[in-house]
């Protein structure tokens, strides 16, 4: 099909005026669906490019940068896959929450401008406030379609500033989405989350303009690690590394993202978390495991060390934590952990592993939000501690969370372990080939991580599906078919892909088996 | 196995091989549909497809008993070149009826146990999903497949342990308000299924590292094509990894077999609805530790008798099994819970099949060990899921877990007295009648004709266990259903609650089941021989482990009693007497107060504590693996993570920023002159070092 990608990409970007027309004059219910319509035509057509295993398209862009292309191959296609599906799935989903959300910021906005005006209260007018969910759903769904959009547009990238440009263009309506509609002190939140990833940013942009000035050319295909001087090499790649850690949220680098996540509005917490910092594993696979072989090769150990750090230490602060969304961000952080581990095993199966465990914590971790999404809409409240025994009045809810937390946990028959039996599978093979040490550790110690993993999740599931109810959640409701349906399909997908992981291994594995020669 | 005398059977493989496993899962899938129309429909549903699923391992019967091989290969993941497959060998077709078939009678028990409970679709859900799961395991042709059936059973029981999710006092288990080393042994549902789930992860991830070393060299996780292959193991022994490969392997089966050091959650797994604790001792779950080694124990006894090492691994086994066969025997003298008393003797009896596996590799007959252990894994899935079931009857009927709450209770259950003193029975080692008796004779005969270095302390360990086991038995038996009735139970009789026998579905299951102990127990060493035979020629076809000719020595004794060992024969008549005699002086006759008998001296105190106190291991456990990392993690958590990362580089780069705008802000003071003064200082500088190069 012509222009399939092009459409992909841009068409929510276009399209994303008429979504706040249409949120402002008709309601977020049209909206929503327009949203999610888009969305679906959309995720169809990269479904229906990426069937036939690799795909590309070129356009004319400026002399100084090269050309503007996209391309779907074996490392593209699962990122774009994933990231239109939970975009689409939790246009539906953001509907009821958002609603929710906004009915909280109008009271909160009734009564700031109540205290300053000193006036009485006043029955407030329902058409006010029709009016304004109204208007705040159109502002949702555009910037929600230009995130979405971003997203894409950086893992179809075919050029570095291209790349680049994608790269930032969904930062800017994520930001946004959090300084609107965030919890908390949600506007120092949401310039953290800006500081933070744009320093992360710039510093790759660093790494790129070496690159690109010392070869020559922007375009991925000009780009060949002979060409770039011995002495930059390495610091292009690590300024990459680094900038794409901050996007990853690795050891260290970390401390944005559970602010951000447990501030975000809990749709755009479940793209954010899976779907767009994976983004930064995008990355590395592309500019470092796939353009510069062997200084990948120097650092794969490294990588690997920094992965099995952010996974324990994820893992560990998730334990800690009392606020779902807070645990659900650093068990975020710790698999990324696993992903960055699974790069660093710099072996077919370990790059595969590390690949897959992409659209494994998509789908878990998108459930698992959804989950902590429903438990603030139902039972208004996101801590633990007030949580507990609920899976007897939201059945569906817990079915789904459980799936969720499994996947993240690993065990088959979800997505979770295909994704992490090939990650150490691989990790192994190469500290056997090798005759490493440290890599068996590391191997070892990463095993054990998978154990702290099951351990918070299951903590967590008992906490707020298990046990005794507590007396101020007796009334609980399941939560609409908005919110369970797009839940229930995410489910679904994640056992078919863990019985049959076939359906991504097949583009995953002969990609990777011709990067690593 | 000369005659077939089930060839009136049809086969159907390999499709019945796949349909065993396939059933149950169609069922669990289609049951909340079900559920959605009718509850109790649910259970016509479950038990249906349990039969059909045991009736399609029974068509494979006739052809395993020739020694035949269905072995079936289906494409999987076939980027990796994996390929999902079925292999029903004798082993496992007798593995798959064993579990086929109890699992069938528990679930028509739990018909009538779980009767009128509000979640029962649930239940059956999982229960059918726990056998579905088990009967990969069994069939299941290569190592990763087996995975799966192996982490679903984990999750089935995590699921089923934690049946009653809403914590109930009545569903812990364990003492409230007792500590042990500081730590409550008390245990909720939620709580114990998380600690069985985690602790057979520890186990699994074992598993998983030895399973992927073995990848890594053969590129198969195939048990046929490691067999055919085995290049690998000699790439493998070069490097000095065959023996830890092996043994990682074996640590899947310590996880899920519960057996030292990991055997701590199986006692609170005791938290689940009776009718699966029956599975998951009788026919899942436990079990499956002990199909693990009997899957992989002839493949790397065939490389010993190639030339490689494989002593340590064998050594390992029979160790952790009896160690495990006293430890948690000793444990199950002092319990007060009767279902934690049945579960400390599952862990035991584990032990000794886990024993004989492993003397099985350090001996030359192999073919003597393995059939023993393989052997009491059958009679034991019959006693014991009649031991539970039965259990599970007093429970209902008493509505307590202790044995100190129920008492002369043999007038009003005369069935299920009857019933549990015949499975009772075969859990001792009543002589000549019981399975049990020939199946623990058959391991203390190998174990002490292994001909190795430990054969004489392995033999000491598994009849002190074996006295101890009939003392236990004895005890349990006598405490529930001999002396005067508890204080509850006149409680509950004057409230109008009146002791009365379970009811039809739930004791025509365990009766059957204990009918079986004994019957099958009269002809019990013909059919031991018949599976030693087929067993002697399973190993030498597929494996080519060829055994001594049998040669029928004349041991003096009687003719019914030939091939037994007389020393074995001596052990275990002389453990059952002493065992039973003991419990009956305290427990039966109660001639003796065993409280008492403890508190009379120090000694006997102070022993009784440690045993109560579980060997203080469950202590240490919680104390090293779930206190300490907790508290090591929030030490990060306040220390690094909140002050260092989170004050440091976030907060504290936020006000230096705000700061340095402060300062630069003071230097736009707007006064004209300063703004010179700085110019002029500025070309002083830049002409200062255009001198300098």
């Amino acid at each position: 099909m012509e222009y399939a990608l092009l459409q992909a990409v841009f068409l929510p970007l276009l399209l994303s005026p008429i979504a706040y027309i249409l949120g402002r004059k008709m309601g977020p219910t049209v909206a929503t669906w327009f949203t999610f319509g888009v969305l679906l035509y959309c995720t169809w057509l990269v479904i229906d490019v990426s069937l036939s295993g690799s795909y590309s398209e070129h356009y004319t862009w400026t002399k100084l940068f090269g050309e503007f292309g996209f391309k779907l191959d074996g490392l593209a296609i699962p990122f774009a896959v994933m990231i239109y599906v939970l975009s689409t799935v939790l246009a539906l989903y953001s509907k009821p929450y958002m609603v929710h959300k906004f009915h909280e910021l109008y009271e909160e906005h009734v009564h700031h401008s109540e205290s300053h005006s000193g006036q009485t209260t006043t029955i407030v007018g329902s058409s006010e406030l029709t009016g304004y969910v109204n208007r705040q759903s159109g502002l949702y769904f555009a910037l929600y379609l230009v995130f979405a959009m971003g997203m894409l547009g950086t893992v179809l990238a075919t050029n570095l500033i291209e790349f680049y440009v994608f790269f930032e263009v969904m930062l800017i309506p994520g930001f946004f989405l959090v300084a609107f509609y965030g919890d908390g002190p949600r506007r120092r939140i949401s310039l953290m989350f800006l500081f933070w990833t744009h320093v992360g940013a710039v510093v790759l942009l660093l790494g790129f303009l070496t690159i690109g000035l010392a070869v020559g050319s922007f375009d991925f295909a000009a780009i060949s690690e002979a060409k770039i001087p011995q002495n930059v090499l390495m610091l292009a790649a690590i300024a990459i590394v680094l900038g794409l850690g901050v996007k990853l949220a690795a050891f260290i680098f970390h401390i944005w993202l559970p602010y951000v996540h447990g501030a975000a509005p809990t749709p755009i917490s479940a793209l954010l978390s899976p779907a767009m910092i994976g983004i930064g594993a995008y990355g590395v696979f592309r500019l470092i495991v796939e353009f510069l072989p062997s200084t990948y090769e120097q650092m794969a150990i490294w990588l690997q060390v920094w992965g099995l750090a952010t996974m324990i230490y994820g893992g560990a602060m998730a334990l800690m934590q009392d606020d779902v969304k807070r645990l659900l961000a650093y068990s975020s952080v710790s698999q990324m952990g696993y992903i960055l581990f699974g790069i660093g095993s710099y072996s077919v199966l370990g790059l595969a592993g590390a690949e897959f465990m992409y659209i494994t914590h998509g789908l878990g971790k998108a459930l698992l939000f959804m989950t902590a999404g429903i438990l603030i809409v139902q039972c208004g409240t996101r801590s633990l501690t007030k949580l507990g025994g609920l899976a007897g009045k939201m059945p569906i809810t817990a079915v789904c969370g459980v799936i969720g937390a499994l996947t993240i946990a690993g065990v088959p028959p979800t997505s979770g372990f295909m994704g992490e039996w090939t990650l150490f599978a691989g990790a192994l093979d190469t500290a056997v080939k090798h005759h490493s040490t440290i890599r068996m550790v590391t191997f070892g110690l990463g095993l054990v991580a998978t154990v702290i993993t099951m351990s918070y999740m299951l903590w967590m599931l008992k906490r707020v599906f298990f046990g005794k109810l507590p007396e101020h959640l007796s009334h609980v409701k399941e939560a609409s078919w908005y919110m369970t349906a797009p839940m229930m399909v995410l489910a679904g997908f994640t056992i078919v892909v863990g019985l049959y992981p076939d359906i991504f291994f097949k583009d995953i594995l002969p990609y990777i088996h011709g990067v690593l020669k | 196995m000369e005659a077939n005398f089930l060839g009136f059977l049809p086969s159907f493989a390999p499709t019945s091989a796949w349909l065993v496993w396939i059933l149950p899962f169609i069922g669990a899938l289609i049951i909340p549909g079900v559920g959605k129309a009718s509850k109790n429909a649910t259970g016509y549903v479950a038990v249906a497809f349990a039969l059909m699923s045991a009736i399609s391992a029974a068509t494979l019967l006739s052809g395993a008993l020739q020694a035949h091989e269905v072995h079936d290969q289906v494409d999987w993941i076939t980027s990796i070149g994996i390929k999902a497959g079925v292999l029903a060998d004798p082993l496992a077709v007798i593995m798959a009826n064993v579990v086929g078939w109890i699992a069938f009678l528990i679930m028509v028990y739990s018909t009538g146990y779980m009767k009128g409970d509000k979640d029962i679709t649930r239940f059956w859900f999982w229960m059918m999903f726990f056998i579905g799961s088990m009967q990969i395991i069994v069939l299941s042709d290569n190592l990763l497949m087996m995975f799966f059936g192996w982490e679903g059973v984990g999750l089935a029981s995590y699921a089923l342990i934690s049946f009653w999710y809403r914590d109930k006092d009545k569903d812990h288990v364990g003492v409230k308000g007792r500590t042990v080393l500081g730590l409550q042994d008390y245990y909720s549902p939620t709580h114990s299924g998380m600690k069985a789930f985690i602790m057979t992860k520890v186990g699994d991830i074992m598993m998983l590292s030895g399973m992927f070393l073995i990848f890594s060299f053969a590129g198969t996780f195939g048990f046929r094509e490691l067999l055919n292959e085995t290049t690998w193991a000699t790439q493998m022994q070069a490097q000095g990894l065959l023996v830890p490969a092996a043994v990682l392997l074996f640590g899947g089966a310590i996880g899920k077999s519960a057996q030292f050091p990991l055997n701590e959650w199986l006692l609170e797994a005791m938290t689940g609805p009776t009718a699966v604790s029956a599975l998951i001792h009788a026919a899942t779950m436990v079990k499956a530790g002990v199909f693990l080694v009997a899957r992989i124990g002839p493949l790397f006894f065939a490389l010993a008798a190639m030339g490689f090492s494989m002593d340590q691994f064998f050594e390992v086994i029979a160790w952790v099994g009896g160690i495990t066969a006293l430890l948690l025997a000793t444990q199950g003298m002092v319990n007060s819970e009767i279902k934690k008393v049945l579960a400390y003797s599952t862990g035991s009896q584990i032990g000794y099949m886990m024993m004989a596996m492993g003397v099985a590799g350090l001996s030359h007959q192999f073919v003597d060990g393995y059939t023993a252990g393989f052997f009491h894994l059958i009679s034991h899935a019959m006693f014991k899921a009649s031991l539970f079931m039965a259990a599970g009857s007093l429970l209902h009927v008493v509505g307590s877990r202790f044995m100190s709450d129920m008492g002369g209770l043999r007038k009003y259950m005369k069935k299920t007295y009857a019933f549990m003193w015949a499975a009772g029975l075969g859990l001792m080692g009543a002589p000549f009648i019981t399975t049990g008796f020939w199946s623990k004779d058959a391991i203390f005969g190998a174990v002490y004709e292994s001909g190795n270095a430990w054969a004489i302390p392995l033999f000491v360990i598994a009849v002190l266990t074996a006295v101890i086991t009939t003392f236990y038995t004895t005890r349990m038996i006598g405490m529930v259903f001999f002396g005067n009735k508890s204080k509850h139970i006149e409680h509950m009789e004057k409230e109008g609650h009146h002791v009365h026998e379970a009811s039809l579905s739930m004791w025509v299951p365990y009766g059957i089941l204990a009918v079986l102990t004994i019957g099958i127990g009269i002809i019990g060493l013909t059919a031991e021989h018949g599976i030693h035979e087929l067993f002697t020629e399973y190993l030498g076809n597929t494996f080519h482990i060829e055994s001594a000719q049998e040669v029928v020595k004349d041991n003096g004794l009687p003719s019914f009693l030939e091939g037994i060992n007389p020393v074995a024969l001596m052990a275990s008549l002389g453990a059952f007497s002493i065992g039973i005699s003991l419990g009956y002086v305290f427990y039966i006759g109660r001639f003796v107060d065993p409280v008492k008998f403890v508190n009379s001296n120090i000694v006997f105190y102070s022993i009784h504590k440690l045993l109560l106190n579980r060997w203080y291991l469950n202590a240490i456990v919680y104390w090293c693996f779930v206190v300490a990392p907790l508290w090591l993690a929030r030490g990060v958590w306040r220390y690094f993570e909140k002050y260092a990362i989170d004050l440091g580089l976030n907060v504290g780069f936020e006000k230096s920023v705000g700061w340095s705008a402060k300062v630069v802000q003071k230097t736009q003071t707007g006064v004209a002159q300063s703004y010179l003064y700085v110019f002029g200082a500025g070309i002083l500088l830049v002409v200062f070092f255009l001198f300098l190069r």
